[in-house]
């Protein structure tokens, strides 16, 4: 890149204040013509609030924006747009319903006496497509179409703007590894032609693989820009949390032992629609081993895990849990009889928000002798209890056991059920995508917890969407797609891509019986 | 809204360290939305007053002026003395019947709160009101004095009419938790099912009241069998007045169920259904038993209210045999329960309140040219701004976002480059959405 090169958009000292916080604190952002620029930064580090500055969502109280030299005032997202400013939502805006032609140029119509010009907005939009190498069916409704197709259009959608500048929030999220290099692919193209891109994220690999330069924030300052070809993934992780980390798991060989979940011929049936989400899942999880079931969401993980648990009835098979046949068995027999869960939503099913710390900790032990008396809760006994997971799991809060959940940060939240799971000393735990969300130091703890769990001989089973959480942290790899398992894949032997194939459907295994 | 909540809070808390702890307590700021949101009403009724009086020939100045004092003194109101002018001072009757009154609102607001408690709406306390009215009468009534001592018939009437709301009031449990029908539907349905029921049972039975010449359309008193009320030595505090031991008996019980929500595992549950019924479900908690037995606590409660205000002896329940409407009780103890912000205790204070601004009605209609009306004015006023109440409480502390900021320490090793302000958790919300 030579200096020389006019910056686009340029945003200086920005500073926006929410009441007692400073969510961006005095920073610069300049963004080359032509480059891919990266911006990186934990969770509440300030990303979000930056972009939504830029595309007037927040109106910043010191800083001012420059658009290619040329001060400017945007108001509101009209105005953004007005600039050529256009970007991608991590949940795509689009609707179902509709055709993908419809969807890129809702909006943005071309009109004659009150009729749409259909015929020349596809021209445009096929140029467009076939300029980029974005690959789409223009006739074919979004509810049919695939993810990547789906982001494709989201990127015509912008290019139709005729934007200049592209905001990609967390873009790869919802892609498999195939999806996510074609989208690195097109993002390169893009920036060949001359568009300027702002690309949020917090996952190294693509970030280096992808950017030309890196902007990373903590905790709503600017640490610095640097280039990317200088850098490394270790150094931009330091940078970003502010002390050095560890982004492999440090791990031993697993020593596997008794079968402690056998599952066998397992089916759940869907509430969408008459087929079953899980149709004949089979497989065991030995006490000390970490066993993952991975795959692109929505392929039957979660009604999986509902059958699993219990929050959902399952259709047929049968669930082995040390021994005893489960599959009838209410929620609270399977906790008893040897599950912890972490659940995927810890929002919904996890914690109480409005209820307290300590009394969050004893959701599913409240009513073990030790916590009451006659149906009369300790009060004492749960606090100890509270203050000891506290102490022992490093949970942060502002007024420790009587704290409201709901005031605590997404990572401590995490670790209070983390905490709450792992204390009850089950052979069985179940952790379903147990850092999303999470920033990179809350991470780092979590699966060295769970590697933990797995030394001290419980069975983990582990569901996760995170290709490198899977690739780092199992020893076995169950590849779930359409509700059947497809594969079994040892990640010591395995791939990144190969494990694509596999959750992209394109491969599967014949399965011996087990 | 909320970034108000946290200015006003934020200069509240500059005012001193010991005004911004004592505001920041939950308790207070629940009671001072309480109080707030019943002085706006109150004066919002005066206003009303005002204007009526000022733009009225007939009243005038002076009338709205009286008015306005029987509003806020009413319940200390004596009549007028010689020379015409209001006389305030003690007045045993008045208190009394306000707490005779303020028994089955405080029971009512209790049945609202531990359904709110639930994360229910119960807004069918008044067919549940009714359930009891008629078993309580009924028992009362049909067991001769000379079967068993009236003590014993009093506590099967209690006891039936407790039953009776219970019963009541699962029903719409059983369809919330079983067929997720909506609460507030099926108590609406079940509130004229009891309404049509208690005419027909009525009608059917001879417990009219024929002895008293023209009153055709009403039921005896429970009295008329020997089954009272023990006074508990308040009608010698309270001389001439309807009072009975029944407001004892509801203290107590809104004690008894504050301990049950607060100290016991059966209200852990309750609540925790309440707070977060999906959670409660991952906890192994049997959210559909919870919800059934949180309408029939609920209904029992509405049914205690009805048991003890026709078990006093000394009202007679009203029958047309043809049309019977829904007990008020059952409604006000929505605005019982709001003001009270459904905690058990609170709802003794706000019943009573409630009952103080029927006596100021009552006494507003025997003193001065208006009517009781204006206080139905002023308790709708104060139930919508309890409704607000929760605003009210964020612009008195802004407690979540001011914790938000003291909390979560950073990472010991991130502390240096922090001078004063964490911008660290302000989203932590979107975060998650990551």
């Amino acid at each position: 890149m030579e200096q020389t090169n006019p910056y686009v958009i340029e945003m200086l000292n920005i500073t926006k204040e929410f009441p007692g916080i400073k969510a961006n604190d005095d920073i610069t952002l300049r963004l080359r013509k032509g480059e891919i620029h990266a911006l990186l930064g934990e969770n509440g580090a300030g990303k979000s609030t930056l972009m939504s500055v830029l595309f007037g969502l927040y109106q910043p109280e010191q800083g001012r924006i420059l658009k290619d030299g040329v001060e400017v005032k945007i108001n509101n997202p009209n105005d953004a747009t007005a600039l050529n400013i256009g970007m991608v939502h991590q949940h795509f805006k689009l609707i179902d319903v509709f055709t993908v032609l419809d969807n890129i140029i809702l909006g943005a119509e071309d009109t004659r006496c009150g009729f749409l010009m259909k015929k020349k907005a596809r021209e445009k939009v096929m140029a467009l497509s076939k300029q980029y190498g974005l690959i789409i069916d223009p006739d074919a409704k979004v509810e049919d179409i695939t993810v990547g197709m789906q982001q494709r259009t989201e990127i015509l959608k912008m290019l139709y703007r005729d934007n200049e500048i592209l905001i990609f929030d967390e873009p790869t999220a919802v892609l498999t590894p195939q999806e996510i290099n074609e989208l690195m692919e097109i993002m390169r193209n893009l920036a060949a032609e001359g568009k300027s891109i702002l690309f949020i994220s917090h996952k190294l690999n693509e970030i280096i693989a992808v950017s030309d330069r890196v902007t990373v924030l903590r905790k709503g300052k600017c640490v610095g820009t640097v280039n990317t070809c200088d850098t490394t993934k270790e150094e931009l992780s330091s940078m970003m949390v502010g002390r050095p980390v560890q982004l492999v798991v440090e791990k031993d060989e697993a020593k596997p032992g008794e079968a402690v979940l056998e599952v066998r011929n397992m089916s759940v049936p869907s509430k969408l629609h008459k087929r079953n989400a899980v149709s004949n899942v089979s497989f065991d999880v030995r006490s000390g081993e970490i066993v993952c079931i991975a795959g692109i969401d929505g392929n039957g993980q979660s009604e999986f895990v509902e059958g699993l648990t219990g929050l959902e009835k399952c259709s047929g098979g049968t669930i082995s849990l040390c021994g005893h046949n489960i599959i009838r068995s209410s929620i609270r027999e399977r906790s008893k009889r040897g599950m912890s869960h972490i659940p995927e939503d810890r929002h919904k099913h996890g914690l109480i928000l409005d209820f307290t710390l300590e009394q969050n900790m004893v959701l599913q032990r409240y009513y073990e002798p030790r916590f009451q008396k006659g149906g009369f809760i300790n009060f004492e006994a749960i606090r100890t209890y509270a203050n000891h997971l506290i102490e022992q799991y490093d949970v942060r809060s502002g007024q420790g056991s009587v704290t409201r959940v709901r005031s605590m940060s997404g990572g401590n939240q995490q670790k209070a059920i983390v905490a709450r799971e792992l204390d009850r000393e089950m052979p069985l735990v179940v952790a379903v995508q147990p850092t999303r969300g999470l920033d990179v130091g809350a991470i780092e703890y979590i699966h060295s917890q769970l590697v933990k769990q797995r030394d001290a001989g419980k069975a983990v089973l582990l569901v996760s969407l995170e290709l490198d959480e899977v690739m780092n942290l199992s020893d076995r790899i169950l590849v779930m797609y359409e509700g059947e398992i497809v594969g079994e894949l040892d990640p010591k032997t395995t791939t990144v891509e190969e494990l694509g194939l596999y959750m992209a459907g394109a491969k599967r295994q014949e399965r011996r019986a087990e | 809204m909320k970034d108000w909540g946290y200015n006003i809070g934020s200069s509240f808390s500059r005012v001193g360290g010991g005004l911004r702890s004592f505001l920041s307590k939950e308790g207070t700021r629940s009671v001072l939305a309480t109080v707030i949101s019943i002085l706006a009403g109150l004066i919002a009724g005066a206003v009303l007053m005002l204007i009526v009086g000022l733009s009225s020939e007939n009243l005038g100045g002076k009338s709205a002026w009286e008015g306005i004092r029987i509003i806020f003194g009413g319940l200390f109101s004596t009549g007028r003395d010689a020379e015409g002018a209001l006389s305030f001072g003690f007045n045993s009757v008045n208190m009394g019947d306000m707490l005779f009154r303020a028994t089955p609102l405080i029971l009512c607001g209790l049945s609202v709160a531990v359904a709110f408690k639930t994360g229910l709406f119960n807004i069918g306390a008044s067919g549940q009101y009714l359930a009891g009215t008629t078993a309580t009468l009924f028992i009362a009534l049909s067991i001769p004095q000379t079967a068993m001592p009236t003590w014993i018939i009093w506590l099967l009437a209690f006891m039936g009419g407790m039953l009776a709301g219970a019963l009541w009031g699962a029903i719409p449990g059983m369809l919330k938790a079983f067929l997720n029908i909506n609460e507030v539907l099926a108590c609406i349905m079940t509130n004229w099912i009891a309404a049509t029921l208690t005419t027909w049972v009525f009608d059917m039975s001879n417990l009219k009241n024929v002895t008293e010449g023209t009153k055709s359309a009403y039921i005896y008193k429970t009295s008329f069998n020997g089954v009272q009320t023990p006074k508990m030595g308040l009608d010698k505090l309270f001389p001439d007045s309807q009072v009975n031991g029944g407001i004892i008996i509801a203290i107590v019980i809104a004690v008894i169920v504050y301990i049950v929500l607060t100290k016991t595992t059966f209200g852990f549950e309750l609540r925790a259904c309440g707070a977060n019924r999906h959670a409660a479900h991952y906890a192994g908690m049997k959210d559909r038993r919870n919800i059934v037995l949180s309408m029939a606590f609920a209904g029992a409660l509405a049914g205690a209210a009805a048991s003890l205000y026709w078990l006093s002896g000394n009202t007679e329940f009203y029958w047309t045999g043809a049309y019977q409407s829904l007990p008020s009780e059952g409604f006000n103890g929505i605005a019982v329960a709001l003001l009270g912000a459904s905690n058990p205790i609170a709802t003794i204070f706000t019943g009573i309140f409630m009952s103080t601004l029927s006596i100021s009605g009552l006494q507003l209609r025997n003193l001065t040219a208006f009517n009781e009306y204006i206080t139905d004015v002023i308790i709708a006023v104060i139930v919508y701004l309890s409704a607000f109440s929760l605003l009210i409480k964020s612009l008195l502390g802004g407690k979540h976002r001011r914790i938000r900021v003291v909390d979560t320490p950073p990472p010991a090793e991130a502390v240096v480059n922090d001078s004063g302000s964490k911008p660290t958790e302000a989203t932590t919300g979107k975060g998650d959405e990551e």
